[in-house]
């Protein structure tokens, strides 16, 4: 219940955040700067649309969670206001897991906007794209974002906020190669190849979040895609809130 | 609740948190491992790495290998462009095409323009045929594609070469939504080609199954013609005598 209270408090100090209104209005230009470009596109500009229209959804998310999420401990701890919370009845991993659920809500009401705006503008110009490849397109940039969220908040109960923000920013460009990581490690000798394979397996695999080549090209994608993207971002979200929340135990605030 | 048993509880959620973190982490593990089987992962920029100009690029769009492949559209139609309208020079435009639909497999616009505008402007025509067999091996549903590819064939600079051109205008016929003159284009080539059986055959489908009645008209004079060079002895009486088509470019 208290998780809940401060995942409430949390989305609401997000949406007001002024970066918000910042980021949808970078997603507006985005999208306006796809249609200047239409013309230089030889009638590709259906295509140009959606792509950048779907990974603005996933870097405008990224920017907010690097801005907003790596800070989010850090910000109670100056305000002292985190003192007040932990002396009440409240577990610790409640309070990470309330500091995660806010955070996710706001990014995935941004991805909403963001694809609302994209579906609006590609009806507007008349171009067909299939609804379920591009809603599907969406809810994998949500569950993107979701992941990259949890690391956001287990660094942020662990560290300063620039450590947390390169910690992230890291640890998601690392998961976009995941699978690069795991093809270079079926080539390497034995020993370095398992090394790196383990590290193929404990960065997240953030390409299974990846439909943008399908949306592109009106495509939906399977349920068994769907199944285990949702599947592998609540357990990876699981495991990295429980790590946070291990940590978290520990952590003398004086 | 004493410090004690205050301790004990943290300790408690301490371990928890870390039974919690192995048990989810091996679940997500798993799901990471099943997925690379068993999914369809397009990896666009494999060969890419080997390239001294494209090496990393698929890690470096950090995903965003679609909305770079559209950067790189909007460069290549520039290249194309300003050398179109200067010197008629397009040395690099097959690596920048191969790294355009590398990064976008199912680009097929950018295979059907990349291949004509290598065939004709670039008269490159091998780099042409590479590019549209690349687009058709990964697109081997696409009529269109096909279609475009046995095009590039019939409008082959120095030569037509309308053997190629009616097996690719007939694998389009024959795929799932084929561009309505597809099979007429197959019977036209095979019978200028000097393959008047399989044309005759081909011109009989067309005259079965075109909605249009023209079509079914022109069917009947093309079979016509096949009977009667075959009545003849003489196949030129129902071949004609295309043109070597060029490109005037601009100077």
């Amino acid at each position: 219940m208290s998780a809940f209270v401060i995942a409430h408090n949390t989305f609401r100090e997000t949406v007001r955040d002024r970066l918000m209104a910042g980021v949808l209005v970078a997603g507006a230009a985005l999208l306006a700067v796809t249609q200047i470009a239409t013309p230089l596109a030889l009638g590709e500009g259906r295509r140009l649309t959606v792509d950048l229209g779907l990974s603005s959804i996933s870097l405008l998310g990224l920017f907010v969670v690097v801005l907003v999420g790596t800070s989010l401990v850090a910000k109670e701890l100056d305000r002292r206001t985190i003192y007040n919370l932990l002396s009440r009845p409240i577990a610790r991993p409640a309070y990470l897991l309330g500091k995660w659920l806010g955070i996710t809500a706001a990014l995935l009401a941004l991805a909403l906007a963001l694809g609302g705006a994209l579906a609006l503008l590609l009806a507007w110009r008349g171009w067909m794209v299939s609804a379920a490849s591009l809603a599907q397109g969406v809810y994998l940039a949500g569950l993107e974002l979701a992941v990259v969220a949890a690391v956001a908040v287990m660094f942020s109960a662990l560290s300063t906020p620039v450590l947390s923000a390169l910690y992230t920013l890291g640890l998601y460009a690392v998961g976009q190669w995941s699978d690069d990581l795991r093809a270079f490690a079926a080539h390497f000798p034995p020993a370095l190849g398992r090394i790196v394979g383990a590290l193929a397996d404990v960065v997240p695999n953030l390409p299974l979040f990846n439909m943008r080549t399908l949306v592109a090209d009106g495509r939906p994608t399977t349920a068994l895609h769907l199944a285990l993207a949702t599947g592998y971002a609540l357990t990876y979200v699981a495991c990295v809130l429980a790590l946070g929340a291990a940590a978290f135990e520990r952590k003398d605030f004086k | 609740m004493s410090a004690r048993s205050r301790a004990l509880t943290r300790d408690g959620r301490f371990a928890a948190a870390w039974a919690t973190a192995l048990a989810t982490g091996a679940l997500a593990v798993a799901l990471a491992h099943t997925a690379a089987r068993t999914l369809p992962a397009p990896r666009p920029l494999e060969e890419l790495a080997y390239y001294p100009s494209g090496r990393f690029i698929e890690p470096a769009t950090l995903g965003h290998a679609q909305s770079a492949a559209d950067l790189a559209w909007l460069r290549a139609v520039q290249y194309y462009g300003e050398h179109r309208d200067t010197d008629n020079h397009f040395a690099r435009m097959a690596h920048v095409f191969d790294i355009l639909t590398t990064l976008a497999p199912h680009f097929t616009a950018a295979y059907a323009f990349g291949g004509f505008a290598l065939a004709q402007e670039g008269r490159d025509f091998a780099a042409a045929e590479r590019l549209m067999q690349k687009g058709v091996d990964a697109n081997p549903t696409d009529a269109d594609l096909a279609f475009e590819f046995g095009f590039l064939y019939y409008v082959k600079p120095g030569g037509r070469d309308l053997e190629r051109a009616a097996e690719y205008f007939e694998r389009a016929a024959r795929l799932p939504n084929p561009p309505p003159m597809a099979a007429r284009f197959a019977a036209f080539a095979r019978q200028n080609a000097g393959e008047l059986a399989v044309a005759y055959a081909l011109w009989a489908d067309v005259r079965a199954h075109s909605p249009n009645r023209y079509l079914r008209d022109m069917a009947e004079r093309e079979m016509d013609a096949i009977r009667r060079a075959w009545a003849a002895r003489r196949l030129e009486l129902a071949r004609r005598h295309l043109a070597t088509p060029g490109v005037q470019l601009v100077r």
